[in-house]
């Protein structure tokens, strides 16, 4: 039988500290966080400069390609008719969503209001590290107004929410995420619940009233009740009813609407409306 | 020389395993190339540099996802010591060894985030994602830590023996 080579002192003692310090990692993660943050931070700038080279190199590389080998006229009709029909399905919803809401009270015309939420755009530059979270970084940060917890979406609708932002880049946590929550209402019956990613890349909602009249096709949105979003955003479009185990609530399954796989530029909401709080409470009041 | 190449793994590798690495992905699954250099790095020079490297490079891949900032960097740093343990009990470390070893350690990793992250879902989830994530996943690190300790292993082999060896290798 083999004999284990023993290590030596000082390597010894330099294992034994840093499993020291894993171990006060592990037992006050909390705690741990605060400094790791800190220390994280400086490094994930430094870090980050060759990500940004990387992603421009890659970008000018794919843009000689598509350009220039590839057929020039066909790729950029294509992207202006993608272009196009983003803005008309975005168009559609809004005027979807604005015709319901003009058969309530007239208050709710103000939540056009939020359509004027402040917003910053930027550019995603790479995806999550890990396989574990489906995730992008973007190349703006708290440098532009950035912070944790602030929506994120497109035209076509809801993409995620800021996990973490440095100075110069942030982490955006996707809707279709297992780990992510987003508030959610029902277009058409109104009914809300809370919509979660799933496994296998699509998002689900849950707990929807047992006796809502839901149908496949129906648009899910925001709901509007916590901060990241504004009312009416879309999320997706039911593709599945089901019943809960214990058969007190729905869930169904939601296709989303935005692709994620070709996710270029988003806008981040740094704040919403001032006016949203109010036109909800008094779209509460009203309703019967 | 060690430092420089520590560190260029450090600022390069995670930049690479976010942006390039897209293109390699088999039915969305990328490799992870953070695990694959801290084994490696464990496997062929010791536990205590496969630890170190792992620590920062867990770290740094940490800042740029998702997850919280402490697991990956845990982790990372555990599979590069557990790597340098496993390569003192092996007399020869034939390329199926070095395999079996990458691949535990990926289904390591893999398990403790999915323990970790996804502890709260059914077993039904958990045992999808162990089929769909982790084992491919772990096959995937696998097949290509392989490839690169094919490709630096005599290398960095020669280099210890002439650092060890009085006699300069092929007198």
């Amino acid at each position: 039988m083999a004999m284990l080579p023993s290590i030596s002192g000082a390597r010894r003692v330099k294992i034994v500290l840093l499993a020291l310090l894993c171990s006060i990692v592990l037992v006050l993660p909390a705690q741990s966080r605060q400094l790791l943050q800190q220390v994280g931070i400086p490094l994930a700038d430094v870090v980050a400069v060759p990500l940004r080279a990387l992603t421009a190199l890659e970008g000018s590389i794919q843009k000689v390609w598509n350009k220039y080998v590839a057929l020039q006229d066909v790729y950029e009709e294509n992207r202006r008719l993608q272009e196009q029909i983003e803005i008309l399905r975005n168009q559609n919803h809004e005027l979807r969503e604005l015709a319901f809401m003009s058969h309530q009270l007239s208050a709710l015309l103000e939540f056009k209001g939020r359509l004027s939420s402040e917003t910053v755009a930027a550019q995603v530059i790479g995806l999550d590290s890990t396989n574990w979270y489906r995730g992008v970084v973007l190349n703006k940060g708290q440098q532009d107004g950035i912070r944790a917890e602030m929506g994120v979406l497109t035209l076509s609708g809801v993409v995620g929410r800021v996990v973490k932002a440095t100075k110069y880049s942030s982490v955006v946590l996707l809707v279709n995420d297992p780990n992510n929550a987003v508030p959610g209402l029902i277009q058409r019956t109104r009914d809300q619940g809370i919509v979660l990613g799933t496994i296998g890349g699509r998002a689900r909602m849950r707990y929807i009233p047992l006796l809502s009249t839901v149908q496949l096709g129906d648009v899910v949105a925001t709901s509007g009740l916590t901060g990241a979003f504004p009312k009416g955003i879309p999320i997706g479009t039911i593709s599945r009813i089901e019943k809960e185990d214990d058969d007190l609530f729905l869930s169904a399954e939601i296709v989303p609407q935005v692709d994620f796989t070709k996710l270029e530029e988003v806008l981040v909401i740094t704040a919403l409306p001032t006016t949203a709080e109010e036109t909800s409470e008094e779209f509460d009041g009203a309703t019967p | 020389m060690k430092q420089a190449l520590f560190a260029g793994l450090v600022l390069g590798l995670v930049p690479i395993q976010s942006t390039v690495l897209q293109h390699a992905s088999i039915g969305g699954i990328r490799p992870d190339l953070c695990l694959i250099a801290v084994c490696l790095v464990g496997f062929l020079t010791g536990e205590l540099s496969g630890m170190m490297l792992g620590l920062a490079l867990g770290f740094v891949q940490e800042l740029f996802s998702a997850g919280e900032l402490w697991l990956s960097m845990v982790t990372k740093g555990m599979v590069g010591f557990l790597a340098g343990v496993v390569s003192r009990y092996l007399a020869n470390a034939t390329y199926a060894a070095v395999f079996a070893t990458m691949m535990g350690m990926s289904l390591y990793s893999g398990l403790v985030f999915l323990v970790a992250e996804r502890g709260s879902a059914g077993w039904l989830e958990m045992f999808s994602t162990v089929r769909f994530i982790v084992l491919p996943q772990a096959a995937f690190d696998a097949a290509l830590g392989v490839g690169v300790y094919w490709l630096v292993a005599d290398r960095v082999r020669r280099s210890q023996i002439k650092l060890s060896s009085p006699y300069p290798l092929g007198e």
